[in-house]
């Protein structure tokens, strides 16, 4: 089963996108910021993340880089709310960013496709 | 002493005391043909005297001939005893001169009564100067001793005679020097050429004889040698003669400076281009100063028909030089009054103008200044005195002419009332102004009408159009008869004489002013057309200076709001970046709200929660759209300028929205120009525009329809353009004017950002957007981008 880390500070997307995705058959474990995320990979090793972008305490841009510090094999799928973190180079390494929005489709499929 | 002795001695004495006294020649000889006949104890003597011309000997004295004779008889020289004497200058006694071939009787002097006679003739050295006879009734032979004496008396008589001669041409000269003091008298005693010349041509013609003299002068002003200026007195066929030949005889002297005497005019090479040409003398003179021709005196004819004399020519020569200083004195002293009058009215218009020029510089207002300007134009005294005047300016972006102010009385009542009010006053323009009346009564009828006049730049358009275009002034002497006087403009200032004068600065047309006198119907002369002119020149500068003023005064005014624009931009900026913290803020909730709603409508059953489930998704969807266009209208603008081609813009966007396009039914046509010059443009937000007028007409057409996308450019200014038309209802006539407005729209759906977002990048880019409804119905929008240069193409 593929592991997929939900990296976002708001408490109901880290429900809305851990339930989605369980139901799409990963084992999924939620941060809810950079600090958080880091150490979650220091216990255990992921296929995927999806990292939020703006967040209180170490921003997602820093989070990503540090994340493909320890793991340049990590998937990374950027969703946030700012469309404008696309022009940054920082976010070149994920593999896709994804703008938030009530309909997850686009982020899901994404992601199945991502991890085939 | 013997008798003859004495009798010499008798004669010789009686003829020194005759030759002593006063008496003429004619009385001088008489008395002496008397002393002779008597001293030689004979009936008859007498003497005959050569003619001036030499060819005659003509009878001067006798006594025993007919005293009618005197005069009259004559021979010519060769003819007769006289004439054979005067030509051989011999002495000769004939016993019987009946007998002799060379003697000529001539039955009524009274010879016949003479038996004899003997000759002598009388000498100067060489010169026969005459003949003397003595005639005897009984056969005579004179001894050689008479002869002797009677040559002696002939040497005497020949002193006499010679005397007698230098005492007339001493005479003759004097009475001439005395005619030509009289004459130099009376052509100086007057500085009015016309009274000299009628005074010269008078005196001369009487003088010398003529029946007619013409004088012409050399047209001195402009340098020419044409002669012009005639003047001619005498009999009236005398004159048309003048008038017939006088320019070409006069041509012909002034360039030869040479004089030109003629026997018979009608025989002469002036006669041939008119052979009814009355037959007379001519002769004329140059009029000589300081080595210049100034022109020709010339006289026509002689009392007695007799040719003109080499002495008539040395008087009229000399008459000639006098009468060219008097001429030329009459001419300067003209020509200095005229200048003294030009500088006089030249000072006064000049202190005119200087008072116009202090009331000019009082004001930098445009509207006053033109009001000072006119009031000047129209014053009596210390204006320029016209009766109305309009003042009409350039307007460059229109390139007409504007009627901007009319000054001057509507009506005949108001003129009468205005100009009385004004006399009674001697207000100064200054004292006006300062006063502030002129300022007043705006709204006469006259201002209304100067300001509704519109006249377009080009030459066609008459006379306003061509002052300002060819710079220069017009006097329009009958505006009925005039071609460039359209009928509108004569209809509207019901005048059929005014002037017009363009205000030139720097090379440059700013203006027109117009002025007419309709009320006093006063002309307009040469010289008020110089002055307006002069005063056009110097309102021009002042209204120059007015202009640069009034739009120093705009653009400081543009830039106070563009620093105000500023400021509220950049609160504007501040409150775009709150605005878009708070959108993204909220776009996470609606995530949640939206994304466990979707996992709901899997897990309830009912259709009524179905239905809630699925309005909280449609609003979850149409706020998330809400944010999406707000964060976009927010996001800055400022465009990243590429040269590019606006065609492949839309190519690329048709092609994007083509299967869409398919599915709504809607039949896209392009009409593309084949090349368009680049133009300068941020490719990511025009095609973003585009796609908001696509999307636009799209929307506009719910049932399908047509959307037809041109290219086309434009020269002056260069800018490329690209057209949306569509077929769908048009665009409403209340929403016409608010479509550009953020946050409005007509639409059920969406957030009506679309259109101002199209409309604030084609602003960025300096570019404009039109918008209109076609007759056809459907509504076009016409974007236009600035290109840098139209001769390069992409």
């Amino acid at each position: 089963m593929k592991k997929i880390l939900v990296v976002d500070d708001e408490e109901n997307i880290r429900l809305l996108y851990k339930e989605e995705l369980e139901d799409m058959g990963y084992e999924v474990t939620t941060a809810a910021s950079g600090d958080e995320a880091l150490a979650a990979m220091e216990a255990g090793k992921f296929d995927l993340v999806t990292l939020d972008m703006r967040m209180p305490g170490l921003p997602g841009i820093e989070t990503l880089r540090r994340m493909k510090e320890k793991d340049n094999s990590l998937r990374v799928v950027i969703s946030t709310a700012y469309e404008d973190y696309k022009h940054d180079f920082g976010s070149w390494c994920s593999d896709a960013y994804i703008v938030k929005s009530s309909d997850t489709t686009a982020l899901l499929e994404t992601i199945k496709k991502i991890l085939g | 002493m013997d008798g003859l002795e004495k009798k010499e001695l008798t004669i010789l004495s009686e003829i020194s005391r005759i030759s002593n006294s006063p008496a003429d020649l004619g009385h001088k000889l008489q008395r002496i043909v008397n002393v002779v006949a008597h001293g030689m104890e004979k009936e008859g003597a007498s003497v005959f005297l050569i003619d001036p011309s030499g060819r005659n000997v003509t009878l001067a004295a006798a006594v025993g001939l007919n005293q009618e004779s005197i005069g009259r008889l004559s021979f010519p020289l060769g003819t007769g005893i006289a004439g054979w004497v005067a030509e051989q200058k011999v002495p000769i006694a004939l016993l019987d001169p009946y007998s002799d071939p060379r003697f000529s009787y001539v039955p009524d002097s009274g010879i016949g009564r003479f038996r004899s006679l003997a000759a002598a003739p009388i000498l100067d050295e060489d010169q026969c100067l005459g003949v003397i006879f003595v005639l005897s009734s009984e056969p005579w032979s004179p001894s050689s001793s008479d002869i002797t004496l009677l040559s002696t008396t002939a040497n005497q008589i020949s002193g006499v005679i010679r005397s007698a001669r230098l005492l007339d041409s001493i005479q003759e000269r004097l009475s001439e020097l005395a005619t030509l003091y009289e004459i130099g008298m009376a052509i100086t005693s007057t500085l009015d050429l016309d009274q000299i010349l009628g005074i010269i041509a008078k005196n001369t013609s009487q003088i010398l004889h003529a029946r007619g003299c013409a004088i012409r002068l050399v047209n001195l002003l402009d340098g020419h040698s044409s002669v012009r200026t005639a003047y001619q007195a005498g009999e009236e066929n005398m004159k048309q003669l003048d008038g017939l030949i006088g320019q070409s005889v006069a041509e012909k002297i002034a360039a030869e400076r040479r004089a030109v005497v003629l026997e018979d005019i009608a025989r002469s090479d002036f006669a041939r281009t008119d052979p009814a040409i009355e037959p007379c003398p001519l002769m004329g003179v140059p009029l000589m100063y300081h080595d210049k021709a100034i022109g020709v005196i010339i006289l026509y004819g002689t009392d007695d028909g007799r040719p003109f004399t080499e002495e008539d020519l040395q008087f009229l020569t000399t008459i000639s030089g006098t009468a060219a200083v008097a001429i030329m004195n009459a001419v300067m002293y003209d020509r200095m009054e005229a200048l003294a009058e030009e500088s006089r009215s030249r000072a006064s218009e000049l202190a005119i103008l200087y008072d116009i020029a202090t009331a000019m510089g009082t004001t930098l207002n445009l509207d006053r200044l033109l009001r000072i300007i006119l009031t000047a134009a129209t014053m009596g005294g210390a204006g320029l005195g016209f009766n109305r005047a309009i003042l009409l300016l350039v307007n460059e972006r229109s390139n007409t002419l504007q009627g901007m102010m009319g000054v001057g009385p509507s009506s005949w009542e108001e003129a009468g009332r205005v100009w009385s009010e004004v006399a009674g006053r001697h207000k100064s323009l200054l004292e006006w102004i300062q006063s502030g009346e002129i300022f007043r009564h705006h709204d006469t009828e006259f201002n209304s009408l100067a300001r509704s006049i519109r006249v377009p730049l080009s030459p066609e358009e008459g006379v306003l159009a061509l002052t300002a275009l060819e710079r220069r002034a017009f006097n329009i002497k009958d505006a009925a008869s005039d071609r460039i006087v359209p009928r509108e403009l004569r209809e509207l200032l019901r005048v059929n004489s005014f002037a017009t004068a363009p205000l030139v600065v720097k090379d440059k047309a700013i203006g027109v002013i117009l002025v007419d006198n309709m009320f006093n119907q006063r002309p307009i002369t040469d010289g008020d057309i110089r002055f307006l002119s002069m005063f056009a020149n110097q309102a021009a500068l002042a209204v120059d200076n007015a202009i640069i003023h009034t739009n120093l005064e705009a653009m400081n005014r543009d830039m106070r709001s563009m620093q105000e624009q500023l400021v509220q931009s950049e609160k504007m900026a501040a409150l775009g970046a709150m605005m878009a913290e708070i959108t993204h803020e909220i776009r996470n909730p609606l995530v949640s709200i939206g994304g466990f709603a979707r996992r709901l409508a899997s897990k309830v059953a009912g259709e009524a929660e179905k239905k809630y489930i699925d309005i909280i998704l449609r609003e979850v969807s149409r706020l998330e759209g809400i944010i999406h266009d707000n964060l976009a209208f927010i996001r800055e603008m400022t465009p990243e300028l590429k040269e590019d081609d606006l065609n492949g813009v839309v190519e690329d966007v048709i092609e994007l929205y083509e299967d869409e396009l398919l599915q709504r039914g809607i039949e896209v046509k392009k009409e593309l120009a084949d090349s368009l010059p680049a133009a300068s443009f941020d490719r990511q937000q025009i095609k973003q525009a585009v796609i908001n007028l696509i999307t636009n007409a799209m929307e506009a057409m719910p049932d399908g329809g047509v959307i037809t996308v041109a290219s086309s450019y434009r020269s002056e200014p260069c800018e490329v353009v690209v057209e949306i038309k569509d077929t769908g209802p048009g665009i409403p006539a209340d929403a016409m004017h608010n479509i550009f407005n953020p946050y409005y729209t007509t639409k059920v759906r969406g957030t009506g950002l679309g259109l101002p977002i199209t409309h604030r990048i084609v602003k960025a880019h300096r570019g404009r957007i039109e918008v209109r409804n076609q007759d056809s119905g459907g509504a076009v929008f016409a974007v236009f981008l600035p290109c840098p240069s139209k001769d390069k193409t992409v």
